[in-house]
């Protein structure tokens, strides 16, 4: 009889492991892999104060921020004081900037010595295999802001359905954590990071209005889940410098999606394609042989796959490049016409970018000039000659050059009467003018959405 | 009180023969809008101006794509008219009476007479005589609020460019929508002024084309039809307070603030910022916004194709250019409708394509896409530029016709290319 109750004590035991803690447990558990971070933008002149969400990844101390938490364009230079908090805590903790992943588009921190030890990386909780299932009830975290000492509050939802978009991306009934933060199961293995939510349509009834549709996105929450799988290979990807590089390059813009209609008529069903249509002289590319209208379907032998809405494909096919290094040989399957060819595109070094451009406030002018970028070019559909010049990055509202109509984005061509060529030769011109108290004006030839025009600045 | 009646009697004599002369017009026209060939109403007003029956009125109130054009005399009689020829530059149109009918019906008319719009003084008594909101034979009193009134509206007539090649005058009688083609006139009953616009909103604010200029625009188009001029593609812009900047004498020379990008001008080597001093030797003047008419007109009335002398200012230097003038062309180009696809397209100009900076003048816009038709089901929308269909480029709006009929007579799917920003995507328009 002892003989046989054994075995059965033991399966109940068993049993009672595979039930995991109750969520309240498992909640205040998770808590340890995620913090709130509080930095803030240095701009010309003014200050400002952002807070976002993070997920610790390794015992080093390293935490990622979603994509969004600092927008394109800024450089690491101007992000100053970051400071970790941990949920429901007021103690902060000095953390540095690392850079952004141009692949995943994290940013990485890494927090001071002193709060590792207390962080745990969400790689250490055990991890969901394979996909979650359609109304599977998934939980996150949810902190508030710092005035309620970012107070760590719990939400839950259902899947409503798994998307490729083209990461693997869950979508919830409801909020389900904050952006940035980690989602689990009910047995506490990690399901994913909630990402920036998706916006929804309301309508506004007022008075004299019916109905205006109008479009919210909800920035404290999110429904929008990256799957673990996407997420785990790559929270190793530190990047190796502050400006995210290196960054393989393509050199082509304007990518359009095609749709399944254009491919049945193309023979191509089932998949998918990109039509190539801005590809910028000198680019790989362009080097490569490959002209606008060339219809891209396959990348390495793999064909691109139809996914929904057909704009995914665009953003897939951007990640297959940014998957890669500079230097690496990308094999592109192509339509020209009708006829198929394979070219093979050696991918290089993406060029400047805004956020590593050289620029300059000048003070009393009440502006900022920044250097000419190829992205500038593209814009502008400068041709690569045309390329001269600078851009004026920033105008103080109410100074000299903002009343004479100077405005953001400009393209400063001539610089009293004189062309420019380089960064540095109007750096030296503006710089002396800022420097002459006594000169009236200055007379800058601008150009702006294609139309030039000639400003005077009275200075005096 | 007796010098008060005296003058109305005067007023009268010359007054009652310029009201026998307005007309009011009535215009149904075809549009091109929203993926449908559709027509639409209006109505304008017009003054008789000979006694063949020529009536000057507005480039907005009737245009080529008027299809019916019905007039009201001063005796209320209702005649049909035909468009002689119109000029959006200047806002203005010219019709002539179904002569044939008149003869039939035994109906008359009055044509009323020009004065010297040169003459005009700030502060002098008009009147405005038109159709304002369908109120037939309004008269409205003002004076002139300003003889030399420049603005420039670069889709003020329906779209079509308007206003660089003349100043206009400033009245404050009332004009309001319906005004449009209607004489403003002397006391004396002389016709000095087209009156074609107003500030919507504003308390009397109304503008004419002056008479010199619709005279010398309506003899044009009795001969030809439609005026030529010419172009180089200079954008100006004032030189006031800039004068020291550019070391110039003062009263010389006009700013170039743009140059259209392929234009006459930018192949010569012209460049924004470049001040003009002579043209073909004579000098030039752009000190103000009123004096850059006068030299944007002295351009265009260059011949078609002959080599202009150009002075400019270029930094220290000064440069002589020799520019090649080609043909003004509006930036809308001849409009259409493929009324089984639900799709209305416009041809692609040189003038349009430069100011989207597009390579070359091939290919259509999209005006519209109906819903649930072929068109917009494929995914094509208002400002795609079809370039390509089949493997037929669409260089001319005939070819897309050419297309549409082979279509009609054989429908199967047909692969279109359209390209909006410069991005290129693929469509297919399915029976």
């Amino acid at each position: 009889m002892r003989i046989f109750r054994r075995p059965f004590l033991c399966a109940f035991l068993l049993a009672v492991a595979a039930a995991a803690a109750p969520l309240p447990e498992l909640f205040n558990d998770r808590l340890k892999s995620v913090v709130a971070v509080e930095f803030f933008v240095q701009a010309e002149i003014e200050r400002q104060p952002v807070t976002v969400m993070g997920t610790v990844v390794d015992t080093q101390g390293t935490i990622i921020l979603p994509s969004a938490a600092i927008l394109p364009g800024i450089p690491p230079a101007q992000l100053k004081d970051f400071k970790v908090y941990r949920p429901g805590s007021t103690e902060s903790f000095n953390a540095a900037y690392l850079g952004q992943d141009p692949f995943t588009g994290w940013h990485f921190l890494r927090v001071e010595e002193r709060l590792r030890s207390s962080l745990v990386p969400i790689t250490q909780y055990p991890a969901i295999t394979g996909d979650p299932a359609l109304s599977d009830e998934l939980w996150g975290i949810g902190l508030r802001n710092r005035d309620e000492d970012f107070t760590p509050y719990f939400l839950s939802s259902r899947v409503a359905t798994v998307m490729k978009l083209p990461q693997k991306t869950a979508i919830l009934g409801a909020e389900v954590a904050s952006p940035g933060l980690p989602v689990f199961n009910a047995a506490g293995q990690f399901a994913g990071l909630a990402q920036t939510s998706f916006g929804q349509n309301f309508l506004i009834f007022s008075r004299n209005q019916h109905g205006n549709p109008i479009l919210l996105i909800n920035v404290e929450e999110s429904s929008v889940v990256l799957l673990a799988d996407e997420v785990l290979p790559n929270l190793g990807r530190v990047p190796q410098s502050v400006t995210g590089r290196p960054i393989a390059w393509f050199g082509a813009y304007g990518l359009q999606p095609m749709d399944p209609e254009v491919a049945k008529l193309l023979k191509l069903e089932n998949q998918s394609g990109v039509v190539l249509s801005d590809i910028m002289d000198g680019s790989p590319a362009a080097q490569a042989g490959l002209r606008e209208r060339d219809i891209v379907f396959a990348v390495d032998g793999q064909p691109l796959p139809r996914l929904k809405p057909d704009r995914v494909v665009v953003g897939y096919f951007g990640q297959q490049i940014l998957k890669h290094r500079p230097g690496d040989t990308l094999a592109l399957a192509i339509l020209r016409g009708t006829e198929r060819q394979e070219i093979k595109v050696k991918l290089g070094d993406e060029p400047k970018l805004a956020r590593e451009a050289d620029r300059h406030y000048l003070e009393r002018l009440g502006f900022t000039v920044r250097e000419f970028l190829y992205g500038d070019g593209i814009m502008h559909r400068a041709m690569t000659t045309e390329q001269k010049g600078v851009m004026v990055q920033f105008v103080k509202p109410g100074s000299a050059v903002a009343t004479a109509g100077l405005r953001p984005d400009d393209w400063v061509k001539d610089i009293d009467g004189e062309e420019i060529k380089t960064y540095a030769q109007a750096l030296a011109k503006l710089s002396a003018i800022e420097a002459d108290v006594k000169r009236p004006e200055m007379v800058l030839l601008v150009s702006r959405g294609g139309e030039t025009a000639v400003l005077r600045i009275k200075l005096i | 009180m007796l010098l008060a009646q005296a003058a109305g009697a005067g007023l009268s004599r010359g007054f009652n023969r310029v009201l026998e002369a307005v007309v009011r017009i009535d215009v149904r026209e075809i549009e091109f809008a929203d993926g449908a060939k559709r027509f639409s109403g209006g109505i304008g007003s017009g003054v008789i101006i000979s006694e063949d029956g020529l009536i000057l009125t507005n480039a907005h109130v009737v245009s080529p794509q008027a299809v019916e054009v019905s007039v009201t005399l001063a005796n209320l009689e209702r005649v049909g008219a035909v468009l002689v020829g119109w000029d959006h530059w200047t806002d203005l149109a010219l019709l002539r009476l179904d002569t044939v009918a008149l003869k039939a019906r035994g109906l008359t008319f009055a044509a009323a007479s020009f004065g010297d719009s040169a003459e005009l003084y700030a502060g002098q008594t008009v009147y405005a005589v038109g159709t304002p909101h369908g109120l037939t034979r309004t008269v409205t009193r003002g004076i002139i609020s300003n003889n030399d009134r420049y603005f420039e509206d670069s889709g003020g007539v329906n779209g079509y460019e308007t206003g660089a090649f003349n100043t206009w005058l400033q009245t404050d009688a009332a004009i309001n929508p319906g005004n449009s083609g209607g004489p403003l006139v002397t006391e004396d009953g002389k016709v000095i002024g087209i009156n074609s616009r107003a500030y919507i909103g504003a308390e009397n604010l109304g503008f004419a084309i002056p008479a010199n200029v619709a005279r010398r625009v309506a003899a044009a188009l009795v001969k030809d039809g439609a005026i030529t001029r010419s172009y180089i593609g200079l954008v100006p812009g004032v030189l006031q307070d800039l004068e020291r900047f550019y070391a110039l004498a003062s009263n010389t020379g006009m700013l170039i603030n743009r140059v259209d990008p392929g234009s006459p001008a930018a192949k010569a080597g012209l460049r924004a910022g470049d001040v003009l001093l002579t043209l073909d030797g004579r000098k030039v003047d752009g000190r103000f916004p009123e004096q850059l008419p006068p030299i944007q007109q002295a351009i265009a009335s260059l011949p078609v194709g002959a080599k202009a002398a150009l002075e400019v200012k270029r930094g220290a230097q000064t440069v002589a250019f020799t520019v090649q003038t080609e043909k003004l062309e509006s930036r809308v180009g001849e409009e259409w409708a493929f009324e089984k696809w639900g799709l209305s397209v416009r041809k692609v100009t040189r003038a349009f394509a430069r100011e989207n900076q597009l390579l070359d003048a091939s290919g259509v816009i999209v005006l519209g896409a109906q819903p649930g038709y072929p068109a917009a089901e494929s995914g094509l929308a208002r400002g795609d530029i079809i370039t390509k269909v089949g493997s037929e480029p669409i260089t001319e709006l005939a070819k897309l016709k050419n297309v549409y009929e082979a279509y009609e007579a054989k429908p199967e799917p047909q692969l279109v290319e359209a390209q909006r920003n410069r991005r290129i995507s693929l469509y297919v328009i399915k029976p």
